[in-house]
């Protein structure tokens, strides 16, 4: 994960789907979805879809809803009403998910004792997807060397690239990251930006969840800011920079209103 | 579903969970029938009833480790968190907890052929130490070799299911360590309840391996069969828990 090559592109991508890069329907699609845990409301009646191409920042603050929403829309949760599509259909109901979709949500989602080749190896068996492949992506993300160590002995940001490595086993095409920056040294964070765009060149769509608002700026093409389980601002970085206002001005004015409210 | 059972069948030996359960398991059983070989008098140990039931001792131990290794397939993926992934590449999650259930119950077999061989091969070896003849006939073995294998593998599916439906990988080992130890000795010889203390599962596994020198328990295929719905009903509560519940 810093070699020239990889730094410049995304190698270990194949040709997207054709049918999908053609197809009319949102990639994401999040009608007034609602979750509730008793009597909280983690998520209410939030909306949004997303568009094959691009890559959205999902940002808000801790508790906001953010990854109470990811989960929904990867099936690891129920929406209590409303509904998460991906590609149309919820996620259960996708032929092959692990080759549509790719997601990381946690960074340390593995067990200590595993090897990452053992890790990548037993997603990619459970996926129908072969042996070679888990070699591409060690070598994509640059865990080659490291891919026979137990994953215990990994760096915070090994962990990450582990992580994203799995995500990129189905060559899928929506990618779903949570804080995919987090642990990852700058040359890294340059390597995932330059990652995250040329996925979207190649008419494939990210969700990425971030607190780091001068990265985000750097790499999304729009925001979705929810705070308290609402959708408080749906924006094109571009309409933000036609306006004059950065990110983190724009963020942060809003969170003052929220909190005034 | 075939690539869901090599990849749990990957997951178990990928790690040295199984290795280390296997290893405790061999040396706990090794311990306790020598404990009891060495000490029992000589005479209540030339009769074979007793010499079956210190090898039982490792149909015990092999079903308990079974239980284990099988309760630990699944609470150790919400322990480190494993379970989003599997979830995200088998989102039917019914086919992840019969992957589950059918690889543990492939490993329990193993761990209970395992644990009767070393029991029978440590109290052969003691006893004929302390010069005292073996009973047992090949039928004997047969019996418990087999009932051994297939309670353990029985009470692997149990494990699965009971960990499906507790989760937190604590109190299960406990509870099974618990149950299988204390409370059905408790339930069946302390306060004497042999006509429902035969039903237990544990007593049901005991059945099947033809230990039974009282003749308290039920005939072995029965129990067998008994036991294999105790297997079902904890596979669908687990498969029921894990399809029905968020994963956080």
């Amino acid at each position: 994960m810093g070699s020239g090559t990889r730094q410049a592109g995304i190698d270990v991508l194949g040709t997207p789907n054709a049918t999908d890069s053609r197809r009319p329907d949102p990639v994401v699609t999040v009608s007034s979805l609602t979750k509730r845990y008793g009597s909280v409301a983690a998520v209410e009646n939030l909306t949004f879809s997303l568009e094959a191409g691009t890559v959205t920042g999902f940002l808000g603050p801790n508790g906001a809803g953010k990854t109470t929403t990811l989960r929904v829309l990867l099936g690891l949760a129920e929406p209590t009403a409303g509904d998460a599509l991906v590609f149309g259909r919820r996620y259960h109901e996708l032929d092959g998910p692990g080759k549509r979709v790719g997601a990381v949500l946690e960074s340390n989602d593995f067990h200590p004792g595993r090897s990452g080749r053992d890790h990548l190896r037993i997603l990619a068996l459970a996926s129908g997807i072969g042996r070679r492949r888990v070699d591409e992506v060690l070598d994509f993300v640059d865990l080659a060397k490291a891919a026979g160590r137990r994953v215990g002995t990994y760096s915070l940001g090994m962990r990450q690239r582990l992580g994203l490595a799995g995500a990129l086993l189905g060559d899928p095409d929506l990618l779903v990251l949570d804080e995919p920056a987090n642990g990852l040294d700058p040359t890294g964070v340059h390597w995932l930006r330059n990652f995250v765009r040329g996925f979207a060149s190649q008419g494939r769509t990210v969700l990425l969840s971030s607190h780091v608002l001068a990265e985000v700026a750097q790499t999304v093409d729009r925001v979705l800011i929810i705070n308290g389980g609402h959708l408080v601002a749906d924006a094109g970085l571009d309409e933000l920079a036609a306006g004059g206002v950065s990110l983190e001005d724009h963020y942060l004015k809003l969170m003052a209103l929220e909190a005034a409210s | 579903m075939i690539g869901q059972l090599r990849a749990e069948l990957l997951k178990q030996h990928s790690t040295r969970t199984n290795l280390g359960l296997l290893g405790g398991m061999v040396g706990l059983v090794a311990v306790v029938i020598l404990l009891h070989a060495l000490n029992l008098p000589a005479d209540k140990l030339g009769r074979g009833a007793a010499q079956l039931m210190v090898m039982g001792q490792g149909q015990r131990l092999g079903t308990l480790f079974a239980a284990l290794l099988g309760a630990m397939a699944i609470t150790v993926e919400f322990r480190h968190g494993t379970i989003r992934p599997t979830f995200l590449v088998t989102p039917r999650r019914g086919r992840g907890v019969a992957a589950k259930i059918g690889v543990s119950m492939l490993i329990g077999i193993a761990f209970g052929l395992i644990a009767t061989a070393v029991a029978i091969g440590v109290e052969s070896v003691a006893l004929r130490a302390r010069g005292i003849e073996l009973q047992l006939v090949g039928g004997d073995y047969a019996q418990l070799l087999f009932g051994s294998a297939a309670g353990a593998m029985l009470w692997a599916a149990i494990g699965v299911g009971l960990g499906a439906v507790a989760r937190n990988q604590v109190p299960i080992m406990v509870g099974i360590c618990t149950w299988l130890l204390f409370v059905e000795g408790l339930l069946f010889g302390d306060i004497g309840l042999s006509d429902y203390g035969r039903l237990l599962p544990g007593a049901l596994a005991q059945a099947a391996s033809g230990l039974d020198p009282q003749k308290q328990l039920l005939a072995p295929g029965l129990s067998l069969l008994l036991l294999a719905l105790y297997a079902v009903a904890a596979g669908v509560a687990g498969w029921s828990a894990v399809s029905r519940r968020d994963v956080a």
